[in-house]
């Protein structure tokens, strides 16, 4: 037993020496990994997909080895007592466990009944249940929403419900596996203050992340690499392995990296530590002069709007409502350019995918034009439409369905009919682009979540469009994909196809969009450069769009750096 | 859209015990199982449109209006084209219009809708827990109730998903009315399987999210809704026994059939 040591107290959740092989796994999915995480401590287990995260935080509640099968070796203990063969469901008072998939963890048409329902299941009393709800609600920020509809709530609001309804249960643990990859950034602020608050009060956080900034604060970190701990250490010491986060598919903080390529110090608690870091460092940069600041603005997109070259794609006060809906786009004009690289931003429900699915007519106006190099839309034939203007869904599994790799990119070339040797032609083109040239005569299915948004992309590029509109091409792909798939529409935007880009991310944004179009319940409220977007402190609160920190960062000393190594390179120049 | 049908309203309708509302659902279909003549049908018509104003539950047969028009008038056409009988009123190809076919096909049709509305109305005054807490009250398996309760959450998750999936694939170009029927049957294939893998991944973190809540580990879990047994429970209840008794009765004496031959 672990207690044997002497200690005081024994862990709140303990593996050791655990080793999982998935039932058809190639390799093991944890190898011999020990872990702990003691009372009231907030750790952080951060890696690739497919690192061993998910895997190890479902052997803390039985999931693993119990519901996904496989071969399971090792101990775990939650409060000193190992797990052996307990069911999940009765591991579910002590630990209790948040999924990234908020649609699929609640089950109720009420708040209230949310939170009941684990509660109803472990048999407890009524007045019991009625005791804990309100303080349940209270702890997410809830309290008042007890008679609404789960299904009414915005994301972030979801997910803190899923929380209410697992702390009701008042767990000596609760582990969060990736709880706001699904989320915008205004919910993913929510979700993180919550986690923030809930330390402190006693339970153990165990927070599976693959953005290591959000995890700055916690106690300690676990770095996994191919189902093995690389590292582990306080926040401190491993956030500013720049590195090995990389090559572990984590993104490093912002900050850590400005400082280090600056050479002014390692590892930074927030924005105002940074501040105050560099300001040591570099006296003589006094306070923030007035924006818009040093760094020039390169010439704005628009420019090409006002006249010049023929527009791919024109909207024209364009509105649409559903039938019997509230408008949601209110007389939309935009102009996208041959070459652009635009990138539309927004809350959900702003309008951006009504907009963006207006282009390639899978949605019909109801009033104003959509405008393809010069044609209306709506006479064009669906061949002449994808010709001009190709859509990556964000969920590339909502298109793969073909035996092949191969397969599946022929698909819409075979549709138009386009002749064998052309298709063979171009599924070969498309393949090499998006670097599956390998993986012709594998099963779609077995291809990781990187590679499968990656073959999206290249089905919708065999049908050679001018204009390719990506909604949300990074969410829920670690760090590396993310930047393998954004290499590859940057090479694309190179060869000549302009980019529309729906997304949240305001790093991606930052280092690869040339323009910002934001909406706004329903309207655009800017259209325009990115840098200039960036320093529209009052656009950017109003939108709850965040700047990414190293750009917040640099606007406090008068300019406006786009990405960390920008920025970095510019304090240099001022050292 | 909303996900659910319900449609929260201060009525004693919506304050049954969730038994009663079950039994109620029972009584309606009983009902409308038993006739088969349009004249029968009318009254539990007629109530079912009087219970749908009351309960505020106008809303969801405004949505499925088409749905009820649409059974309705195939309903009737269909049976005139197989129920033959009777001396033709108009001469026409295929359809046999006569007096017996079109009070067959009206009586169908009827019926169908009725159903429908039945299930309508059920849906609009019941949460999907108290429709657990009803088929566990008479006898159910808590697990086969929640079962059935969940699959009403998942339906509309599918219809969304195949909605995105039907859009994704028009836009490679995919046209599914090409080809002969069958043809166009198998031309659902990249529909069918996105959305059927799709079904599999939601369906396990369905299941795993269950029971990291603890779902199944006591086997009568408790329930946060108390349903306590009012007077108004009572009286729907005898209300409830009248009709059924009623509508056997019209079955019985011979009222509710079509006039044989």
């Amino acid at each position: 037993m672990s207690l044997d040591g002497g200690e005081a107290t024994p862990h709140a959740a303990e593996l050791e020496d655990v080793s999982f092989t998935y039932t058809g796994g190639e390799r093991p999915a944890l190898g011999r990994v020990s872990f702990i995480a003691r009372p009231g401590e907030m750790v952080g287990v951060m890696g690739a997909s497919g690192a061993g995260k998910s895997t190890l935080a479902k052997c803390l509640n039985r999931i693993v080895p119990e519901f996904e099968g496989g071969t399971f070796t090792g101990v775990v203990r939650i409060g000193g007592q190992p797990l052996d063969s307990t069911r999940v469901c009765e591991v579910a008072p002590r630990v209790g466990m948040v999924f990234q998939d908020f649609e699929a963890q609640l089950f109720s048409t009420n708040v209230a009944h949310e939170v009941a329902f684990a509660m109803e299941q472990v048999g407890m009393e009524r007045e019991e249940m009625l005791r804990r709800i309100r303080p349940a609600l209270e702890a997410v920020g809830l309290a008042g929403f007890e008679r609404r509809d789960p299904t009414s709530l915005s994301g972030g609001e979801k997910q803190r419900l899923a929380i209410a309804s697992v702390l009701a249960l008042r767990p000596s643990v609760i582990v969060l596996d990736e709880p706001t990859t699904d989320l915008d950034p205004e919910g993913k602020a929510e979700v993180f203050a919550l986690i923030r608050s809930l330390r402190g009060q006693g339970f153990s956080l165990i927070v599976i992340e693959h953005e290591a900034e959000v995890l700055r604060d916690a106690d300690r970190l676990v770095l996994l690499r191919e189902g093995e701990t690389i590292a582990e250490g306080a926040p401190r010491d491993l956030m500013t392995r720049l590195d090995l986060l990389e090559e572990c598919g984590v993104h490093p903080p912002d900050l850590n990296r400005v400082l280090v390529k600056a050479g002014i110090a390692a590892h930074a608690a927030g924005l105002d530590d940074a501040e105050a870091m560099i300001r040591r460092a570099l006296p003589h940069l006094g306070a923030s002069p007035a924006l818009p600041g040093a760094v020039a603005d390169p010439p704005s997109m628009n420019a090409a709007d006002a006249g010049g070259a023929a527009p791919l794609a024109e909207v024209r006060a364009l509105s649409f409502n559903y039938p019997d809906g509230p408008p949601v786009l209110d007389s939309i004009d935009l102009r996208i350019a041959p070459g652009e690289f635009v990138a539309i931003i927004g809350q959900n429900g702003s309008g951006k995918t009504t907009l963006a699915k207006h282009v390639v007519g899978l949605l019909r106006p109801t009033a104003g034009v959509v405008m393809l190099n010069g044609r209306d839309r709506a006479a064009m034939r669906p061949a002449e439409t994808a010709a001009e203007a190709g859509y990556v869904f964000q969920n590339p599994d909502h298109q793969i369905f073909a035996a092949t790799v191969e397969d599946e990119v022929a698909f819409g070339p075979r549709n138009f009919d386009l002749a064998p040797g052309e298709i063979r032609r171009r599924c070969e083109e498309v393949l090499r682009a998006v670097g599956l040239q390998n993986a012709r005569a594998l099963d779609p299915f077995l291809l990781s979540k990187g590679e499968r948004q990656r073959l999206a992309v290249a089905s919708v590029l065999a049908l050679r469009p001018r204009l390719l509109i990506l909604d949300e091409p990074t969410t829920g792909l670690d760090y590396r994909e993310q930047r393998r798939m954004m290499a590859l529409v940057t090479e694309l935007n190179r060869d000549g196809i302009a980019i529309v880009m729906i997304t949240h991310t305001p790093w991606l944004v930052a280092e690869y969009a040339r323009r910002v179009v934001l909406m706004r319940r329903g309207r655009k409220l800017y259209d325009g450069g990115v840098r200039e977007f960036f320093t529209r402190a009052e656009l950017l609160a109003s939108s709850s769009f965040r700047a990414p920190e190293s750009t917040e960062l640099s606007r406090r000393f008068g300019t406006v750096a786009l990405t960390p190594d920008e920025f970095a390179a510019w304090l240099r120049a001022q050292g | 859209m909303p996900i659910f049908l319900y449609i929260e309203r201060p009525t004693f309708i919506h304050r049954l015990h969730p038994t009663v509302k079950v039994f109620a659902l029972f009584v309606m279909f009983w009902s409308v199982y038993w006739v088969d003549h349009p004249l029968a049908l009318l009254p539990l018509g007629l109530l079912m449109l009087a219970l749908a104003e009351f309960t505020g539950a106008w809303p969801n047969f405004y949505r499925l209006r088409w749905l009820f028009i649409l059974v309705i008038l195939t309903t009737t056409l269909a049976w005139m084209v197989f129920y033959r009988r009777g001396p033709a009123l108009i001469d026409l190809p295929l359809i046999h219009l006569s007096r017996a076919s079109l009070v067959f096909g009206l009586g169908r049709g009827l019926k169908l809708a009725e159903l429908l509305a039945t299930s309508v109305l059920f849906l609009s005054t019941t949460k999907v827990e108290e429709f657990t807490a009803g088929l566990a009250r008479l006898g159910v398996p808590y697990r086969l109730g929640f079962a059935i309760t969940l699959a009403f959450r998942l339906v509309p998750l599918f219809i969304d998903s195949a909605l995105t999936v039907v859009q994704a694939q028009n836009l490679r170009g995919y046209d599914f009315n090409r080809g002969g029927p069958l043809q166009r049957v198998k031309r659902y294939v990249p529909v069918v399987i996105p959305v059927f893998m799709g079904a599999l991944r939601k369906a396990n973190s369905m299941a795993m999210a269950l029971e990291a809540r603890g779902f199944g580990m006591s086997r009568r879990p408790t329930s946060f809704v108390e349903y306590p047994v009012e007077a108004s429970d009572v009286a729907a209840t005898v209300a409830l026994f009248a009709l059924g008794a009623a509508y056997f009765m019209i079955y019985y004496t011979g009222h509710g059939a079509i006039s044989p031959k």
